[in-house]
């Protein structure tokens, strides 16, 4: 019988569930799909209630866990197969290639200086953040190691002027690669830990149990929603969390996609999308409090920022949470019970009005914001559905997994010896999440349930 | 020089990441030259596989003892070297680590020369400490299985069978003559979708203790006295409950006390009037079968009269100046309004809210609550409804914010949400564990995030209502994550601490006591003769004891003054005028550093850094001593506020930078020279800000 554990998704829950389970003595194998663990903290600037600075809290954590002689970390990695037998589980995994050899890559970047295509970055495009299409996923990243866009390296790049693609023969052809930028300037470097050629690579485990910790993303807003996608100055809460962020794109000047400008007037709308038909139809816990860290942050910046809250119920449901709404009123926001009604744009000067019904008067008000921030919630990771399948248990009715008795058994689902924490559970703070991984990581060390 | 230490130096060129900028030919032949120095390489990639096994071989050849690698950051290479030197057969403690990556050639691109001479200097200064280094271990202590839990609600009972499943022992500590708790009163526990009989999950939770073998459990039993630390707790308890006279063996403790219901004395006539209630009370009505009349209507127990109409009010004493939100009040309120109308439909009920905390799946008791006929009022946060009796009955009158109106409800019964506080005896716990909690008896946990069950010392651990309000799952989640926190230490035998703690030496001490009071970790404990002795496995190393002891008695391995004065005069050994001195906490202003290098922020070379593990490490006197031999200035940087990795470090650090300041004053010197910031590991920006102020305002430009 298998006496390691495999935890699929390295955000916060994850690694906090490996490092006990691997402090317990327990083998286990963190599996993340993306190139780097960290989930979505890695993404955070401050965090609610105490602002402690996210990465700086993450971080040695995720260096402890990439030292850890108990851990085995497998990124760009998907689980394929999930076979159960009485005592344990065969699991099938296949690691996508990165296309770079993670043992010689050192992260120095010569490669991406060498690449001639800068694209929009996924997480902080809209905010001007750009990549190069051989990247860091971010610089605390674990591995620490550069990845190569798959786009490029199968040619779907040329138009956008990458030097690589068009070839007779495909890469996976070739040992050696006499075009590409990266490639050479690797060599140059002396390492050559590029390799456009590598495959993908299965993998298969032996787990006694298994932990989903597939997190949370946040829900980006349907096209239109309150002008979002049509006026540039209508931003998610996520994309703000990167504008705020001394490591984002802007080096933490909050500056508007417009223009460049530093911002002088924002608002925040909560629940957006609530009640609507492609909306989120609960409430997601976080935003409120994410709200009050926003401005707290934005007042730290420049305390002569005007910020506006447009909510309607107040979640501060945590410990030490009313001190910290009472922090950012304190700290001059407004606070505002709105219905929103519509936004437009001033064609000039970029600013948003935005028309809402208060609540508490019922009267139908105007204000002009330089900058618009929507709150939209956290939604169950999209790869949940195939995740579900694979491991043959089941979904809620919102897209988290389910547990088979939330009473008596948490975080327990119908397949004995396959647990839950974090976010895969619903919307969830990172100190739950932290709670959460601890309990699973007893129950996935012990095999409970069985 | 001392003649038995052998030094290597081995400088990376990071491929043309350091070699590109800094001329490390150059520096290997000038680290050739320094005292003791034995053997000096250079590598193109020192951290590649064939690299790191030559340096073993070289380790080996050139009987090297200690060894100082310059490259990228301790940050994220120092475990892969200390590795190396390890398995090369030298203590993993002889090893230094110099930065000259994201501290010279990634930050001075366009400065070569004044790189260079940085690159030699950081050398120099590494060189110096490795010289001092001494041989360190992990530290172990001893762990056995026997785990106390004081409270035996549901937090309590779910933390006991979890620790008692992997075969320890686990002993239940109940004040009461019952287990279970609140749930004791309630009538229903839902959760999300799920509703459930409070009794049937006490009973069900209460059968699988009592009939584990590896759980005692001892009811009407209170403490006495608890001594010792984790492994080693001897705790005594009162003669007047259950349990033995002599005192318990203990490894490991949960606390999980519970919180009581703050009774809102004054509010609307509570207390003085019968049919004003708490939540609680009201649930206890709903369990009483005297409740019930005959014909099935809800009434006071020996009462004749039915009740009609019920009014809850929320957030009673709560959300306001003194209090946060008692973050179970809603969806509570909502669950009983529901009970009411499923006891008998025709009862009205009204609920007075402010905002509707409702998360997640709880939004379908809301609209299940609604479709009953539960009428929701939003009353404005500073407008609280107000209770008036009208001819024996009591009338409440409330301002509607949603329909901007005012109106007046009758009431037969009237319920308040009321805040929670910890229990009574939490004021007495936290004086027997050192550990801290809130002015309403919540127990302060380690971190906020990152500690969420924990207390900073090791082997003690918190969970549910203890902590702060919050609802039976997760009450739970806290008592089986508690659970593994102590349950880990238990299973391997030991905890282990990183060879990085205190050492005192007693001969000047005059036990002043500032050591073992300051201790963020309770690590020192004073022994017989009332003299201060460091727990080696509690200690954690950040050094505030030892830069806070007038008689400079204690010194922390791998940090002790000696090393960090070498640091300090080598740094300042030439052209003392026209650097900077700088430390820097390992954790998050050195995070800040490596941040400007992998952002390629150019900014002034004049910062001569030291590693220190916590600001607070920093003493007065090696500031002086930096000022002393002429450094233009000095910076201290530490964790953004609250951040910090052990605790309250940098609270401890500011306080001494402004004594520092007003020392330096004293003696002449300008204290405006003596810099201190906090900068976050993703703040590269404003470390390299700070440096370019400095040079300007230190005229170094
Ligand atoms: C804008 C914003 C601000 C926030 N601010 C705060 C704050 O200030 N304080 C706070 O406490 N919380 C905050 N949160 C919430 C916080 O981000 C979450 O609580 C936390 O990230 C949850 O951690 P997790 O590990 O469960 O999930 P995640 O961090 O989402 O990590 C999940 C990981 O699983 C991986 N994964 C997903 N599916 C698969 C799969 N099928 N196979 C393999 N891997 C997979 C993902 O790649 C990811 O790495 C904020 C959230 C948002 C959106
Ligand atoms: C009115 C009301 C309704 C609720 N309804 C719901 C609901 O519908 N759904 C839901 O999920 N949750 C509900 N809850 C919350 C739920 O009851 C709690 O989360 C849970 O019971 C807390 O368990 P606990 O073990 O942390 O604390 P407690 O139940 O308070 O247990 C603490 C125990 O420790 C003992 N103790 C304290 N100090 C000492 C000491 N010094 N030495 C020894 N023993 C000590 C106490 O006597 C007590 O037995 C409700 C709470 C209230 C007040
Ligand atoms: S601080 Fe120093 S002098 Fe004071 S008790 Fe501790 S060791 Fe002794
Ligand atoms: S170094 Fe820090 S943890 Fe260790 S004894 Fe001193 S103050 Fe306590």
């Amino acid at each position: 019988m298998s006496e390691s554990i495999m935890i699929i998704g390295a955000g916060v829950a994850g690694i906090n569930c490996a490092l006990n389970a691997a402090d317990y003595g327990t083998k286990v194998y963190l599996v993340d799909d993306t190139p780097s663990i960290g989930g979505m903290m890695a993404r955070l600037d401050k965090t609610f209630p105490t602002n402690d600075c996210s990465i700086c809290i993450e971080a040695p954590q995720m260096y402890e866990v990439d030292n850890h002689p108990n851990i085995e970390i497998l990124t760009n990695t998907e689980i394929r197969k999930v076979k159960k037998t009485d005592a344990s589980f065969k699991v099938r995994l296949v690691k996508k290639a990165k296309f770079i050899d993670e043992e010689k890559c050192t992260a120095c970047g010569a490669c991406m200086e060498a690449c001639p295509v800068a694209i929009p970055d996924e997480m902080d495009g809209k905010i001007g953040g750009k990549r190069k299409l051989i990247y860091m996923p971010f610089p605390q990243a674990v591995p620490n190691v550069a990845v190569v866009d798959p786009e490029c390296r199968h040619g779907k790049m040329r138009e956008d002027g990458a030097c690589v693609g068009g070839c007779v023969v495909d890469c996976s052809q070739c040992r050696e690669c006499p075009i590409a930028l990266c490639v050479k300037a690797c060599q140059k470097e002396g390492k050559d830990a590029v390799r456009l050629w590598q495959s993908n690579k299965n993998l298969n485990l032996e787990v006694k149990s298994i932990v989903v910790a597939s997190g949370i993303m946040d829900a980006k807003p349907a096209e239109g929603l309150h002008g979002y996608g049509v006026h540039q100055n209508v931003i998610t809460n996520m994309e703000f969390e990167r504008l705020m962020n001394a490591g984002g794109p802007t080096e933490g000047h909050i500056i508007r996609p417009s223009d460049g400008k530093h911002v002088k007037k924002i608002a925040w709308y909560q629940c957006a999308g609530r009640g609507l038909a492609d909306g989120v139809p609960y409430c997601s816990k976080v935003c409120c409090m994410v709200a009050a860290k926003q401005t707290i942050i934005t007042k730290e910046h420049d305390p002569s920022v005007e910020t506006l809250i447009y909510y309607n119920d107040l979640k501060a449901y945590g410990k030490g949470f009313w001190g910290f709404y009472e922090k950012a009123k304190e700290n001059g926001v407004r606070y505002i019970k709105a219905r929103p009604y519509d936004v437009f744009e001033d064609p000039e000067t970029r600013n948003l009005t935005i028309r809402y019904e208060d609540v508490e008067t019922g009267n139908l008000m105007k204000e002009e914001v330089e900058l618009l921030v929507l709150s939209t919630g956290l939604i169950p990771s999209d790869r949940n559905k195939r995740l579900a399948k694979v491991l043959k248990i089941e979904l809620d009715n919102l897209g988290f997994f389910k547990e088979e008795d939330p009473m008596m058994a948490p975080l327990e689902t119908k397949a004995k010896g396959i647990y839950l924490c974090g976010g895969a559970t619903g919307p969830i703070d990172i100190a739950e999440s932290v709670v959460q991984a601890g309990a699973a990581s007893m129950k996935a060390v012990l095999r409970i349930g069985d | 020089m001392r003649e038995d230490i052998r030094v290597g130096v081995f400088v990376c060129d990071c491929g043309s990441n350091i070699a590109g900028v800094v001329d490390v030919p150059q520096v290997v032949a000038y680290a050739k030259g320094l005292p003791n120095v034995a053997f000096v390489d250079e590598g193109r990639w020192s951290c590649s596989v064939d690299a790191l096994s030559d340096m073993q071989e070289s380790i080996k050849e050139h009987h090297l003892n200690r060894v100082v690698i310059a490259s990228c950051t301790p940050r994220t290479h120092e475990p892969l070297f200390k590795r190396n030197v390890k398995e090369a057969g030298l203590n993993p403690y002889l090893l230094e680590f110099v930065s000259i990556r994201e501290q010279v050639s990634w930050v001075h691109m366009n400065e070569p020369e004044m790189a260079t001479d940085k690159a030699k200097d950081l050398v120099r200064m590494g060189v110096a400490k490795a010289v001092l280094l001494e041989e360190g271990e992990e530290i172990r202590l001893p762990v056995k299985q026997e785990c106390l839990v004081i409270g035996g609600g549901v937090a309590g009972m779910t933390a006991a069978l979890n620790v008692a499943q992997q075969g320890f022992d686990a002993i239940i500590l109940e004040k009461e003559p019952h287990l279970g708790g609140i749930l004791n009163k309630v009538t229903t526990v839902s959760h999300d979708q799920n509703e459930m009989a409070a009794a049937d999950i006490v009973k069900a939770k209460v059968d699988l203790v009592e009939t584990h073998p590896n759980i005692t459990i001892y009811r009407n039993a209170a403490i006495e006295e608890i001594e010792g630390y984790i492994g080693n707790y001897k705790v005594t308890l009162k003669p007047n409950g259950d349990g033995p006279g002599e005192p318990l063996d203990i490894s490991t403790i949960i606390v999980a006390t519970g919180m009581k219901e703050i009774e809102p004395e004054g509010f609307y006539g509570y207390g003085t009037d019968p049919r004003v209630v708490t939540q609680l009370q009201l649930e206890e009505l709903l369990r009483n079968a005297e409740c019930r009349m005959p014909s099935g209507e809800f009434r006071m127990p020996n009462s004749e009269c039915r009740i009609q109409d019920v009014v809850i009010i929320n957030c009673v004493n709560s959300k306001n100046e003194t209090r946060g939100c008692c973050n179970i009040g809603c969806p509570v309120s909502v669950k009983n309004a529901l009970a009411l109308k499923n006891l008998k439909n025709d009862i009205r009920v009204h609920i007075l809210y402010r905002d509707l905390s409702m998360v997640k799946e709880e939004h379908f008791h809301l609209d299940a609550a609604k479709e009953a006929g539960v009428k929701f009022i939003r009353f404005p946060d500073d407008r609280y409804p107000e209770v008036t009796d009208e001819s024996g009955r009591l009338c409440v009158r409330v301002h509607d914010i949603l329909l901007g109106r005012e109106f007046t409800i009758p009431s037969d019964l009237l319920v308040l949400t009321t805040a929670f506080k910890g229990d009574d005896t939490v004021d007495e716990i936290k004086g027997l564990l050192k550990v801290s909690a809130s002015a309403d008896g919540f127990f302060q946990e380690a971190h906020a995030k990152l500690g969420p069950v924990d207390f900073p010392a090791d082997g003690i651990s918190l969970c549910g209502c203890a902590k702060s309000p919050k609802n039976y799952r997760e009450s739970c989640e806290e008592g089986i994550a508690a659970a593994m926190r102590v349950s880990i230490p238990m299973k391997n035998g030991y905890i282990e601490a990183e060879g990085i703690v205190a050492d005192i030496d007693l001969t000047d001490c005059n036990n002043c006591g500032l050591c073992y009071k300051r201790c963020p970790y309770n690590a020192i404990k004073v022994v017989e003769e009332a003299e201060p002795a460091v727990i080696k496995a509690l200690c954690k190393g950040c050094g505030l004891c030892a830069a806070d002891c007038p008689k400079e008695c204690i010194t922390i391995v791998h940090y002790s003054d000696e090393q960090l004065l070498a640091q300090v005069e080598a740094a300042l050994e030439e052209e003392a005028d026209k650097k900077i001195l700088g430390f820097v906490c390992h954790w998050c202003a050195l995070g800040g550093v490596d941040m400007a290098g992998v952002s390629r922020l150019q900014y002034p070379p004049h910062a001569r850094l030291i590693r220190v593990m916590c600001s607070a490490r920093v003493p007065i006197r090696l500031i002086e001593r930096g000022f002393e031999l002429g450094a233009a200035g000095v910076l201290v940087a530490g964790c953004e506020f609250p951040t910090c990795h052990y605790i309250t470090g940098n609270y401890a650090c500011e306080t001494r930078v402004k004594r520092a300041k007003k020392r330096l004053a004293k003696r002449g010197y300008d204290p405006e020279k003596l810099w201190n910031i906090w900068c976050s590991a993703a703040d590269g920006p404003k470390f390299a800000n700070t440096m370019r102020e400095m040079a300007t305002q230190l005229d170094l430009v």
